[in-house]
């Protein structure tokens, strides 16, 4: 298996099932010492099922598959990553966090403090923390996007370079403030390997797929168009 | 373990022999290089490829697609990149594959049919799959499919100016009464019918109370539907005597069995390859493992085998 890189997916499966039939994209959370990682939350009749599963129970997986997060490079390499999470999103991120380490603002809401997973591994790799709830039990009261709103507020915005993931939402009003960077995109898929065309993200260059040409997206070509 | 002392080879009309009974379905194997880093298409019978329009058509809106109990509704749209892409860049690699290629094409009309299919002679594949049902475009496509006049229109005009590649005619669930359109298509000159395409089909989110698919009516496909298209093949195959080839929730060998004695001649596996990307190989292995099993050389032997009445 090739070295999987931070914002690559997974497609992970129950074998031997027809209900659910198809594997599903997970993010790599963590791996090394022959482990691989995910972090999801129960949502439907497959990760129920999972949650229920013990060590040494099969599982099918795929992967690594589609791109990753480029690190700041060539014409970005003296900007500052934001990266900005929210909710199960930071299950994106932290790989990426691992590699920055210090070199890096993270922003991570969530709705309440229960929310927010592995907060204190980001906190404690992070160059710069804030959280924000939405009911003020962790960090400050208010969005992630109010959060970076007011950390850009008097930044020279060419001096930072964000990534992001999280709800569609959240992705679409960071577009809004003009900043340069990535996004991981999330949508449905059936096969993760490019044959289905089902996960299709709608860009300014066209529809491209999120399992093949993303997830990770320029967050300024991203066409925002359930929102 | 090799097949070779295994006769799997089938004739779908006098133009296309195939070596043995196992295709891609079209829309699941993107145009073949998509899926040659999981398995080497030279091993199949034959990969359809993704339907082909004469514009490149962009698709539809997401949601295009959601799981379903035992299957999966998507409504893609036929995203694709149109006749000219398609014979420049991705039909010279699908056929450096070493597969046979069948192209899938669909039209708005019978003109655009029969221009892509020439473009395609021209170019080069061994066979050309007519969609004439897809749920999933307003023009063309399924409207052919469940008209018996202009499907009839349809193949006539096809059939007229092209010699070179088999014809296939991609037939819909919802086509009534299959045999009536089976029959037209061999009345005119099609070598094969294959069917089932995907049955017309919707979720709902009541949390929501919104439609799961953005187009709201989608085509279910996976083992949900085996079931339908066995009986539909069933029926259809009584009906001519042009090949016919079963598609429809086919993901092992045992599947791929049933819809021979049911009267296929050939298989086509769709959605089980969004579950398995090998999945193709490994409905052939399954044919030939349930073969030697059985005893049975040549495949030929198992077409319409099905056993009724008292035993």
């Amino acid at each position: 298996m090739p070295m999987p890189m931070p914002g690559q997916f997974f497609m992970v499966g129950l074998p031997g099932r027809l209900d659910p039939l198809l594997k599903r994209p997970f993010g790599l959370f963590r791996h090394g010492d022959g482990l691989l990682s995910f972090m999801y939350r129960v949502r439907g009749k497959g990760t129920l099922i999972m949650s229920g599963l013990v060590p040494g129970d099969p599982v099918e997986i795929l992967g690594p598959l589609g791109n990753h997060y480029p690190l700041p490079e060539g014409k970005y390499r003296k900007r500052k990553p934001l990266l900005v999470a929210g909710g199960t999103g930071v299950a994106s991120l932290l790989p990426l966090l691992r590699e920055l380490k210090k070199n890096s603002i993270f922003v991570y809401g969530g709705r309440n403090r229960d929310e927010l997973l592995c907060i204190d591994e980001v906190r404690g790799l992070a160059g710069e923390f804030i959280a924000a709830t939405q009911d003020g039990s962790e960090g400050v009261r208010g969005t992630a996007v109010d959060v970076v709103t007011d950390l850009i507020r008097g930044r020279d915005k060419d001096g930072l370079l964000l990534y992001a993931c999280g709800p569609a939402g959240m992705l679409k009003l960071l577009q809004g403030l003009g900043l340069q960077g990535y996004c991981a995109m999330e949508e449905n898929m059936a096969c993760g390997t490019g044959v289905c065309l089902g996960c299709a993200v709608r860009t300014s260059n066209g529809y491209k797929r999120a399992c093949t040409e993303g997830p990770v997206f320029d967050i300024n070509e991203v066409v925002f168009e359930r929102l | 373990m090799s097949g070779s002392e295994l006769n799997l080879s089938v004739n779908i009309g006098q133009k296309l022999s195939l070596k043995n009974p196992v295709m891609t379905a079209s829309g699941t194997c993107g145009y073949g290089a998509e899926v040659a880093r999981f398995y080497d298409p030279a091993r199949l019978g034959a990969l359809v490829l993704k339907g082909i329009s004469l514009a490149p058509w962009p698709g539809n809106p997401c949601p295009r697609i959601t799981e379903t109990a035992c299957g999966m509704i998507n409504s893609i749209g036929l995203q694709n990149v149109g006749l000219k892409a398609f014979i420049k860049e991705k039909l010279p690699v699908a056929k450096s594959l070493g597969s046979p290629i069948i192209a899938n094409i669909l039209g708005g009309s019978v003109r655009e049919y029969v221009k892509i299919a020439r473009a395609l002679e021209e170019a080069g594949v061994d066979a050309i799959e007519l969609n004439v049902s897809c749920p999933n475009v307003k023009k063309g496509g399924i409207a052919f499919g469940l008209d018996i006049k202009s499907f009839t229109k349809l193949i006539k005009a096809v059939r007229k100016d092209i010699s070179g590649p088999a014809i296939i005619v991609k037939l819909s669930p919802g086509a009534q009464p299959i045999e009536a359109f089976a029959r037209a298509a061999q009345e005119e000159g099609a070598d094969a019918v294959s069917l089932i395409n995907t049955v017309p089909a919707m979720a709902i989110d009541a949390d929501s109370r919104r439609p799961l698919i953005q187009n709201i009516v989608g085509g279910l496909s996976g083992p949900a539907i085996k079931p339908i298209a066995l009986w539909l093949v069933y029926k259809t195959s009584k009906a001519v005597t042009i090949p016919v080839i079963g598609i429809g929730g086919i993901r092992t060998g045992r599947d791929a069995i049933e819809f021979i004695l049911a009267g296929a001649s050939a298989v086509q596996v769709g959605t089980a390859s969004f579950v398995d990307p090998a999945a193709p190989v490994r409905v052939l292995e399954g044919i030939e493992g349930y073969m030697r099993e059985k005893g049975i050389k040549d495949i030929s032997a198992l077409v319409g085998g099905l056993v009724t009445g008292c035993s």
